[in-house]
């Protein structure tokens, strides 16, 4: 376990940005208690001061998770989001998506969002921009890139793919082994 | 005289010119770029010349009264500038320094030159050329001192080939004081061209003997080699200080984000104008 280097934050939170912006500082300043992201293993686990001061005793080969995992840095040095940062991209998250009933399943299963399941969205949403994806009932499934702005999904066809697919809570079924 | 004569007779101090002048006072010049009037110079040359040059002069003159003076015995002097325009520095090699003090003279010689034995023109140097010295002869007689069992051939030409190699070590020499010269007038002073190439061939070693297939984890070491340490990475730790993560922490974002970041939707105030 070790602090990020700079030049693995800045890689971070440019991520991060995607989806929940200048939301940030609210993960790095909180009142409540003081929380850190910790590189171990490659991946990015945030954690309160308290939690961190428990883990520091145990050995590096014996830790195997702590805190939330927000991702992991992959061989090439890029980051990867987790479906476990979830909880707090959907508390901070700048734009939605809420898809219906009937497609929750899909996406759920790891597809990407179509027109035809498209229930609400953000307005204003630009193109490629990180959206989390919510139920009907604003029960936060998992997250994506947009691939149009909201003014031109109202053009698109039923089929057309209104936002790419990029991590949902079937993970946590699927990846179980890799993902925390 | 009253004034209106003295005006009539002098023409005026100051000059027009649509574009002015660049001046370099240090070697009292002026750099007119302004275009020639063609039909001028075309109908009456020379007054027109006479015209321009004076004008010229004049402003140069009146740049000259600018300057800040110092009165000495001699007279009132101006204060010449330090030179503007860059001039190609003298960058002699060691043979024309030599020439110089010996005083030897370039003459031009001719490309050609006329073979009597052969009749024919050949290059004075180079393929085909004359100065091979006799190692194309087809009998060379063995001096009356050398070893008769010696191959004359061979050695005429093994005798050219160090003579091309000396030649080529005069040729590094004379580009490395060149460049020896071209740090000292930038200000480097002590770095010496040597030591320089010494490092940069160092460094080439290093990286040269991590290229094999264990990264040189099994290659033979010399006898005092010294081991080679890598760049150590060294991380904060852990539990570091507070403040100063936090606030580093902050820098990073408002470098990722932008300091003003995202507070106004740029997008949704168009709209909302828009809708307006």
């Amino acid at each position: 376990m070790r602090q990020l280097t700079e030049d693995e934050t800045k890689v971070f939170f440019e991520k991060l940005a995607k989806y929940i912006g200048r939301n940030i500082v609210h993960l790095i300043d909180r009142s409540d208690e003081t929380y850190y992201f910790r590189l171990h293993n490659d991946k990015v686990y945030y954690m309160s001061e308290s939690l961190m001061k428990q883990a520091i005793s145990v050995g590096r080969d014996q830790l195997i998770s702590l805190g939330v995992c927000f991702g992991k840095f992959t061989k090439s040095k890029k980051f990867k989001l987790h479906i476990t940062a979830l909880d707090y991209l959907a508390q901070y998250a700048k734009y939605k998506v809420w898809i219906k009933p009937n497609g929750e399943n899909t996406f759920l299963y790891g597809n990407n969002v179509l027109k035809a399941h498209l229930g609400r969205i953000t307005d204003d949403t630009p193109e490629h921009q990180g959206v989390v994806i919510y139920s009907m009932s604003d029960i936060p499934l998992g997250f994506g890139v947009t691939a149009r702005s909201t003014v031109e999904t109202r053009k698109l066809q039923p089929t057309d793919i209104v936002a790419f697919h990029q991590a949902d809570i079937g993970e946590y079924l699927r990846e179980q082994d890799t993902l925390f | 005289m009253d004034d209106t004569t003295q005006k009539s007779k002098y023409k005026p101090v100051t000059v027009e010119k649509p574009i002015p002048l660049q001046y370099d006072l240090a070697i009292l010049a002026g750099f007119d770029t302004n275009a020639l009037d063609e039909s001028r110079l075309k109908n009456d040359a020379d007054t027109y010349l006479e015209e321009y040059t004076r004008d010229g002069t004049q402003l140069i003159i009146n740049q000259i009264f600018k300057l800040p003076v110092t009165s000495s015995d001699l007279g009132v002097m101006a204060e010449l500038p330090d030179l503007v325009t860059v001039l190609p520095r003298e960058k002699p090699v060691r043979w024309e320094k030599f020439a110089k003090i010996k005083g030897v003279q370039h003459r031009k010689k001719s490309k050609m030159i006329y073979d009597e034995a052969t009749g024919e023109w050949v290059p004075r140097w180079g393929y085909k050329g004359t100065n091979d010295d006799g190692a194309n002869d087809w009998l060379i007689p063995v001096p009356d001192n050398a070893d008769p069992f010696e191959d004359q051939f061979t050695k005429k030409r093994e005798v050219k080939k160090e003579r091309i190699t000396k030649n080529e070590a005069r040729h590094r020499r004379n580009v490395e004081e060149a460049e020896i010269a071209l740090n000292q007038s930038k200000g480097v002073n002590d770095v010496n061209t040597r030591s320089l190439r010494r490092t940069e061939l160092q460094k080439q070693i290093i990286i040269s003997k991590t290229a094999t297939a264990s990264m040189g984890k099994f290659d033979k070491h010399l006898e005092g080699e010294p081991k080679l340490k890598g760049v150590k990475r060294k991380f904060e730790p852990i539990i570091g200080d507070v403040k100063k993560e936090k606030e580093s922490s902050l820098n990073i974002l408002n470098k990722v984000v932008g300091k003003k970041g995202d507070i106004v939707n740029v997008r949704k105030a168009i709209a909302k104008r828009d809708q307006k």
